[in-house]
Formats: structure tokens, sequence, C-alpha cells
């Protein structure tokens, strides 16, 4: 099967330090890939170059079969390609449903002039929260009257809610407690089960070996690791997280 | 309208329990306890027609730079320049008058002022990268002021024309024909007018919800596609417009343009918002909530000018009354925190 | 609940009663003295209340406070009724419209008016008028056409009255500066036009003429810059005395204490005390003791349906050495 996204010998250096050194990086439709990796091995710069906050110095990114050069994150978000940030990038003051459609308001006319439709964000909003068995205490409330797991339940709803093919997440249980880390990876085999691949940055490399399929190991920006899961054991990746490429 | 502007709320409030329901309306208790104390203390006076429209002309002014610096406070901003902006503008009006202007023209051109000036703030905001919009709009109080001393030659230029006093004296026959016919100021209904549009425009557009947004998380604006900068523009333009607006509304009630007028005016409008519960971190309040805040401080400064309080007492209390507001908010945050 | 007072004989639900009308009289008094804010007096003038609406509060200013002094002396020893009200700022011209149209609306029987502004009161002083409440001017001019009188000093008069000294103590001759105030405001052109028309006319040369916006502190600054840019400058006319004392700062800072003949406008008691140390030569001396007195005479002369003088001087007096005592206290 084609990659779903393919990544191809990715160079990028800012000034001096090169962070990524010629990296291949592939991701299959409905898989998840575990991308695992000391601080400042690359990771976060890969998937920046992804979605189009930055440009590689070489190399070439190709989605769904055609070569792609993705200018902000607003373009690879039309493709399909969502993040969820690890500050989850939420609006505080707004509601859960305000949140999800952040910028893709749904409008209805209203004698001639466009206003918001509550209504209709609200009913969508519940269905898709529901299809991800996501359950909030509100849907009026503030995000910020939200716990951790909530909030990031709502940050994964709303990279999802628009026909995504992509969500990269990073570090989306960094801060939680056991189970509400628990519920956000069972979301993640969820969202698999729905056909979306998911792209999982941890450091907890039991979370990223309980829900991949697959695990890639970057060091010093170079790939050090494509593993199937059920050919990994930690010891290997381990090592080939702190080992000297 | 008044009414549909009061009881819209800010995106992301809760359904209310009871203690919602008093931070919500608490504004509008004041409001009617207010007025139960002036029924009282002063019978033959407060309740008069005559008092109540005198209210309503004070206040407009006041509450339509609240009402700009509402939506730049939404933002985490400020805007410091809208009492020059407004004094700029009732010179331009009153020079395109002398000047032998339309009504109509002179009226477009001190509104364009205001909108111009505003959007000079916001690009010099955004363009230039000051560090804070207190900076450009420091900057633009005094430069607008200096214009105004400049246009004006420091003196008074007085004798507008009918038509821009009808804005701002003129009364309009409500319900007429029945027996509930009443002479409604027209400045307080243009005041209500602009409230609504601005709760409408807040609340109910794509443009409003952008810039709740952008006062909740920059950031978060900023990933969601929200071009940031462009909002921000668009908010200082507005708070130059609504300043504009007011300086009409001024004008035409004084019938002058004095080069003094809207000196600041700006701490005022501020602490309208501030009473009427916006946050100055950004991202809450609603116009309504504004609309009762810039009430409670006319209400204020008439009841104590009808007992004859000097206006030292009146800042005095004035202070308190602010004090008060941002305290209530605070302590209701803390009970909603608690509750988590 | 059905309404029943067991524990009460019928005698003394009476006396209930009379002291609940007793109460309820003292308070709705009590709220009526603080509605009127002064105390009751009796007799003819006491039907009428006269509003006094001064540019800036009494506190603070030793000249509100001596109008003020003069209103409320005279309107005591009259009989009249007066409230007295002014704006946080001089330039607040929005908030002594609101006192007034309020005061307006409690129907006072008379404005006695120190307006902020020459013409942006004129609605409010229709307002009046529709409801016949007749309107003096005090210490500052309105335009409004429909004025009783104005009550004020003649400051060109003043103003010529500071030039002249300084032309008779320098025979005419050498550099002269003026010092001007808020431009805006009339009374303070008036004051520079006419020192300014004295210098002229003897032969001093006005080198200078910079504002000080009525402020001490700019006005030590303008000094400054004046012994910087102009060193012959041997007398400075001040469009008042807050600016004239800010440039006896300049002149101490620069240790040339009563080298340059400095004259302020006002004579407030710290400007007289300077006159007598010598570091100001004169004050040009208002008196806005009358204008608070000739005010509230004048209102009740015109509530009586007598006629008045469209325009009633105060005086100028020149403050010097000889006579500086009296306003020093």
């Amino acid at each position: 099967m084609a990659p779903l996204v393919e990544m191809r010998a990715i160079v990028k250096s800012f000034g001096p330090v090169a962070a990524l050194r010629g990296v291949d990086f592939a991701v299959s439709a409905g898989e998840v890939v575990g991308l695992v990796g000391d601080n400042g091995a690359g990771k976060s710069t890969l998937m920046k170059v992804l979605t189009g906050v930055y440009h590689s110095d070489e190399g070439e990114v190709w989605f769904e079969g055609r070569r792609v050069r993705f200018s902000s994150p607003l373009e690879s978000r039309q493709a399909g390609i969502e993040m969820v940030y690890q500050d989850l990038a939420l609006a505080e003051n707004l509601t859960p449903v305000a949140n999800i459609f952040l910028g893709r308001e749904l409008t209805r006319s209203v004698a001639g002039v466009r206003l918001l439709d509550g209504g209709e964000m609200r009913r969508r909003a519940r269905q898709h929260l529901e299809a991800l068995k996501i359950a909030l205490p509100s849907m009026t409330l503030p995000v910020e009257r939200l716990s951790g797991g909530q909030r990031q339940s709502v940050a994964i709803a709303r990279a999802t809610a628009f026909r995504a093919k992509l969500v990269i997440m990073d570090e989306p249980a960094a801060s939680l407690a056991v189970m509400e880390a628990a519920k956000v990876l069972a979301l993640i085999t969820r969202l698999r089960e729905a056909g979306v691949a998911v792209v999982l940055i941890s450091h907890r490399l039991q979370d990223v070996f309980d829900v991949s399929s697959r695990i890639v190991v970057l060091n010093r920006g170079l790939m050090v690791g494509d593993l199937p899961r059920d050919e990994a054991t930690m010891e290997d990746v381990v090592g080939r997280i702190v080992g000297r490429a | 309208m008044a009414r549909a502007a009061m009881t819209e709320r800010p995106p992301g409030r809760a359904a209310p329990p009871l203690r919602d329901l008093l931070g919500r309306f608490g504004l509008s208790l004041v409001v009617l306890l207010m007025v139960a104390a002036l029924t009282t203390l002063q019978p033959q006076f407060f309740f008069s027609r005559e008092n109540l429209t005198n209210i309503a002309r004070q206040i407009s002014s006041n509450a339509l730079l609240a009402l700009g610096e509402f939506v730049v406070i939404v933002t985490a901003g400020i805007d410091l320049s809208v009492g020059s902006v407004m004094g700029l503008a009732m010179i331009v009006l009153a020079l395109a008058v002398k000047a032998g202007w339309l009504s109509g023209l002179a009226m477009l051109a001190a509104l364009a002022v205001g909108t111009g000036v505003g959007l000079l703030n916001g690009l010099a905001l955004t363009r230039l990268h000051l560090p804070h919009p207190f900076i450009a709009t420091l900057a633009m109080l005094n430069i607008a002021r200096g214009a105004t001393y400049l246009l004006s030659g420091g003196v008074p230029v007085s004798g507008l024309t009918p038509a821009i006093r009808f804005f701002g004296a003129g009364d309009i026959a409500l319900l007429p024909g029945t027996r509930l016919e009443t002479a409604f100021p027209i400045s307080f209904l243009i005041v209500l007018l602009l409230y609504t549009a601005v709760a409408v425009f807040m609340m109910k557009t794509i443009t409003g919800r952008h810039i709740y947004a952008i006062g909740g998380s920059p950031k978060a604006a900023q990933y969601a596609g929200i071009n940031v900068n462009r909002n921000l523009v668009l908010v200082y333009a507005l708070s130059g417009t609504m300043a504009g607006v007011a300086g009409l509304l001024l004008a035409g009630r004084v019938n002058s343009a004095y080069p003094t007028a809207g000196s600041g005016a700006e701490l005022d409008a501020i602490a309208a918002v501030i009473i009427g519960g916006a946050s100055f971190f950004g991202g809450r309040g609603s116009a309504g909530g504004v609309l009762l805040g810039a009430i409670i401080m006319g209400l204020l400064r008439n009841g104590l000018n009808l007992m004859n309080v000097s206006v030292f007492w009146q800042q005095v209390f004035l202070g308190f009354i602010i004090l008060l507001a941002v305290y209530i908010d605070v302590l209701r945050r803390r009970s909603m925190r608690q509750e988590d | 609940m059905t309404k029943r007072e067991p524990y009460h004989t019928s005698l003394e639900r009476g006396k209930v009663r009379q002291m609940r009308q007793k109460v309820g009289a003292l308070l709705l008094a009590a709220f009526v003295m603080l509605a009127l804010g002064v105390p009751q007096t009796f007799g003819g003038a006491s039907q009428f209340t006269i509003l006094l609406s001064m540019k800036g509060p009494g506190s603070g200013n030793p000249f509100w406070a001596a109008v003020e002094r003069g209103a409320r002396e005279t309107a005591k020893s009259l009989g009249v009724n007066l409230v007295v009200l002014a704006p946080p700022a001089e330039t607040d011209v929005q908030a002594q419209i609101a006192q007034i149209e309020d005061q307006i609306a409690k129907r006072v029987s008379a404005l006695v008016v120190a307006p902020t502004d020459v013409s942006a009161l004129n609605a409010t002083f229709d307002k009046a008028r529709a409801r016949k409440i007749p309107v003096l001017f005090v210490d500052t001019d309105g335009t409004w056409p429909h004025k009783m009188t104005f009550i004020g000093t003649d400051n060109r008069a003043g103003g010529a009255l500071g030039g002249k000294f300084l032309c008779d103590r320098l025979q005419g001759k050498g550099e002269a500066a003026i010092i001007t105030g808020v431009m805006t405001t009339q009374s303070i052109r008036a004051r520079v036009e006419g020192a300014r028309g004295a210098m002229k006319a003897c032969g001093l040369q006005v080198v200078a003429e910079l504002p000080a916006n009525s402020d001490r502190a700019l006005g030590q600054q303008v000094m400054e810059d004046i012994l910087t840019r102009r060193p012959n400058v041997k007398a400075v006319f001040a469009a008042n005395d807050l600016m004239a004392l800010g440039a006896a700062e300049a002149m101490k800072a620069r240790g040339r204490m009563g080298q340059v003949l400095i004259v302020g406008f006002d004579a407030i008691p710290e400007a007289a005390q300077a006159v007598l140390k010598g570091d100001l030569a004169a004050s040009v001396a208002q008196s806005p003791y009358n204008m608070g007195k000739f005010g509230v005479e004048n209102a009740l002369k015109v509530l009586r349906g007598q006629t008045i003088a469209k325009r009633i001087d105060t005086g100028t007096i020149l403050v010097t050495k000889a006579n500086a005592q009296q306003y020093a206290k």
C-alpha cells in the first residue's frame, strides 16, 4: 500500500546546527507510528517540516501520492494533516464547541447577515465527541474549567473533527494522571480504527508500545530505527535512543 | 433593545447555578439598588423625566468610548487614545461645518478621522511591532490632542448645524400616537443601537468569536488559522470609530467643539468596561455588562450631584466602585475554581 | 399572614404610630438637609437657591476658595440658599455641564457660573433659560447672548497694570519675556495682551513669549529656557502666579535671585510671600472674594426683578512689597 505521507531525505539546519541530517519517514493510512528520541533528536522539527511550520533545506514531502510544499500550518490542515500541540493551544475562555470549530465556524444567513450557527456547531460537536466516546461534563463551560484530560480530549476532537487523515500528537499524555492518560491512549486506538493515521511523539515508551503499530527512533537528526511494534523490545529502542548515532 | 444587549452572555459561560446568576445579574442588581436609593433620597427630582433624559445624554459619549474600549480590552489590549480621538473628531466636525461643508459630510469626516486614527493605532501595534498597545495608543493620545490644539488654535469652535445638534441634543417620539408616547433622547437611542450591533457582532459573528479567541490565547488563535494582526487592526479601528461617534454626540450636545474635550475620558471609559465585568487579561466580558458599567457611573455621578456632594467625593466613590466590582468578580471566579 | 399586634393596646398603637411619623419626619428632614447641603435659613430670600458653579474646587486653589468664601458669606447675610459645585479639573467641561444640568433638574433659582469653556455650555444655559433660570457669569465671560451680566476682573487692564509696572521699573529700556498660560482660556489671553501692549508701548522689547500651561513646573522649565536663550531678559510677565513662582524657582536654581523682575497674576498667598521676600517683583491681584460676593448679590437682584449692569468689574490691584502683607496670610 502506498504510504499516506512520505518524507524523503529531509535536511534542516538552523544556522550551524544540523537538526535533521537526511531523514526518511513514512506513515500509512490507519497506522499509529510512535516517534521517539531524546530531547533535540529532531522529532518536533521533523513534524514541523511536515506541517509547514518549517521549510526543509533538502528533501521531499509526498502526501497521498503527490509532492507537496506546505507553506503554513493552515495549508497542511486543509490537506488533512492536524497537529495536537503539547500545550494544546486551546482558547481557554471559549467553550469546547467554540474551540473545536475555531477558525472553521459554521454560519447561517439571517436577513442577509452571516451569523454563527451555534445550534448546528453544538450538534455536530456532540456527534463527533460521541463517536470518539469522549464525555465532557458540559459543552458550555469554558475550557479552562475542564480537567487536563478533558482538555486533551477537546484538543484531539478539534484535530479530528474535519476529516483529518493524519493527526500528529506531541506528548499528549505528558501532564496527565494515569487514568486520564489511559483514556487518551484509548482514544488514539479508536482513531486508528476509524482509519485515521496517528503519529505519536512521546517520552513515555510504555505508551508508545501500547498503541503503536510501528516505532521510529531518531537520534541527533538521523533515523536510527524503524521497527514494527511486534519485533521491537524496550531494551532495543532505549539503546537506539541513547546510542551514539 | 437594551434588554437584548444585557442578557446576551459571553461565550463559554456555564448554564447557571445560583451564584453564576448572581454573577451575571449582579450588575443589574447594583443598578436597581442605585435607582431605588436615589428614588428614596431624591424623590422629587430623580425620577423626573428631565433628570432621566439628562442622565441618558450625559452618559452617551462615555458609553460609546467604553464600547470601543471594551472590544479592545477583549483582545487583552488597551486604547488610551479614545478621549483625544473624540476631541479631534469634534474639532474636525466643527471646522468642516465652519468651512461650509454639508452637515452629513462634516459628520462623515469626523467619523473618518476616528476610524483613521484607530487604524493608525492598529497598524502601529502590528506593523511596527510595538511591544504593547499601551505604547502605540499613548503616543496617539498625545498626537491627537496636539493636533486638536493645532487645528483649533486652542479656542473653541462653536455654532454647529441643526442636523448635528439633532443627534446630540434632540429627542425622538417613541410609540407616537399612543398613550405611551415619550420623547426619547436620540443620542441614547444611538448608544442602544450601537451596543446591540456590537453585542451581535461580538457574540454572533465569526470575527467576534475570533476576537474573543485572540483575547483568550493569541497562540491558539494563530494555530487555528486566524489572522491575528488583521483582527487587531480592525478592533482598534472600531474603537476609533466609536470615539468619532462619541465626539459627534458630544459636539451636538454642547453645540461646540472645544479643544480640551475628552481630556482624561479614556480613564472613565476603561472604568466603565472594568465595572462592566470585562477582564484586563482579555477574552471576557459582554457589551451589555459594559453598558451597565457606564450606567452605574452615570447614576453615581448624577445622584451625588443631586445631593450636592463635592466631585472629590465622587471620585472617591467611583474608585471604591471599581475596586468592589473587580473584587466581586475575583470572588466569583475563586468560588468557581474551588468547585473544580 | 394576617396582621395582628396583640401586645399593643390601642393607646400604645397610637403612640407607636406617632413615633413612626416623628421618625419618618426626622428622616425626611435629614434627607432634605442633605439634599440642600446647607443649613436652612428663613426670610424673604430663603425661597431662592443660587447655584455657584466654579471652574475648580475651592480646596486646593486659594482663588476659588476666595470666590466660594465671598459667595457663602454674602448668601448667609442675605439669607439666600447657596449650592457650590465645581468639576475636578478646570478642563473638565463635561463634568461641569453635568453638574449644572442636574441642578437645573432640581430647579435652582439662578446660576452663577465660571464657565470652563466660553461656548461649550451654551446649550446647557439654553435649558436654564427655557426654565426661566437666569445665568450670571463670574470670572470668565461666556459667549452666551442671554447672560444677565459678567462679573469679573478686567484681565486686560490687569495685564496692562503688570506691564506698566515693569515699564516703570526698567524705565522703558531692555528686553522682556512673557510666560503665557492655557491660551484656550480667554482671561489668560486678555492678561497677555494687556501686558504685551503696555510693555511695547513704553519701549520694552518683548523677545520671548512662551507657553507654560499655567503650571508651576512648566513655568520653571520655560524660565530656564529663557535664561539660556535670552540672557539679557530683565523682566518677565507670567500670566498667573504659579508660573511666576516656577520662574522664580529657576532664578534661585541659577543663583540669580532677584536679578530679573518677575510679575505674576492673582496674588495668591505664596506669591505675596515671594513678593515680600523679593523673589517676585509684583503680582496683580484680582478680587475673587468680590466675584463670589457680587455674584450672589446680583443674582438675588435679578430674582427680585431688579435690573443689573451688563458688565461688573471686580477690580485689579498691583501687589508690591508695600501692600503684599495683607495677601500673604
